[in-house]
């Protein structure tokens, strides 16, 4: 894995189900933390985009454009928000998701660095430099 | 916000098939541009951690690669409707292909905050 990107990195914050067991009290004050850390890593110059998601929403697929209902609501896996950040190194990534403070009720925060390009056109130069080999 | 849900799909198509996908992508994303409707998205690398647990102890290597449920990236559009977002996800050349998109609405505040005030009010009723 590299680990300088100029392209900055994605926090991918997973879990919509974790909310569930909290009091309206530690609720407010996730959110609280939550907004807090956000401005402190826009202030910071760290953070350059972020947004949370509504629960809900449609998914399209394959050759027929099917649409249908999901994700589900409340599941582990499914995307509540996420965090654009422009730092330089995985390791400065990887610092900023470790402070989220869904954490220790069971937010996963997925850390993915940002392409330079479409995938499709690195596969493409990828067999094209096999081909001339 | 669309998400791209893939699995590496590509790696299956010839370089002609590649090339002429890639330019219907790059004619397609510029024409919801040119229209004011896409903001600028990104392709992710397939490569990445999650990080879980108190303090984030937790950190393993995924999302895998082949995954059929990984993200590979994003795009935020700015329309009024959402069937005007599934009309634009339904119109992207890839999904031909296979691997699927999710489409989800950009909360207008953190849905955190939009509970707990529900709560708070439903408190207020039974206290009245």
């Amino acid at each position: 894995m590299n680990t300088q990107n100029q392209n900055g990195y994605m926090l991918l914050f997973r879990g919509n189900d974790w909310t569930k067991s909290l009091s309206p009290e530690e609720k407010q004050k996730v959110t609280d933390q939550w907004m807090a850390w956000f401005r402190q890593l826009m202030d910071q110059g760290k953070a350059i985009a972020g947004n949370p998601l509504e629960p809900e929403g449609k998914i399209v697929s394959g050759k027929n454009r099917v649409v249908s209902d999901g994700p589900f609501a409340e599941s582990k896996e499914a995307i509540g928000g996420y965090f654009l950040l422009d730092v330089a190194s995985f390791d400065d990534a990887l610092v900023i998701a470790r402070e989220c403070p869904g954490l220790p009720y069971g937010v996963q925060v997925e850390v993915r660095p940002v392409a330079a390009e479409c995938p499709l056109a690195s596969e493409l130069k990828h067999e094209a430099q096999f081909a001339n080999a | 916000m669309l998400l791209y849900r893939s699995s590496g799909w590509y790696n299956t198509l010839s370089q002609e098939e590649l090339q002429k996908l890639i330019n219907q992508n790059k004619a397609w994303f510029e024409r919801l541009t040119a229209q004011g409707k896409a903001k600028p998205g990104h392709a992710l690398e397939r490569t990445g951690v999650t990080v879980s647990g108190k303090n984030g102890r937790f950190v393993m290597d995924g999302p895998f690669a082949e995954s059929k449920e990984a993200i590979g990236g994003y795009l935020i559009l700015d329309v009024e409707t959402i069937e005007e977002a599934i009309a634009i996800a339904q119109s992207s050349p890839g999904l031909a292909y296979g691997g699927s998109i999710e489409l989800r609405p950009v909360a207008e505040e953190c849905p955190l905050d939009v509970r707990a005030r529900e709560l708070a009010r439903e408190e207020q009723l039974v206290n009245v």
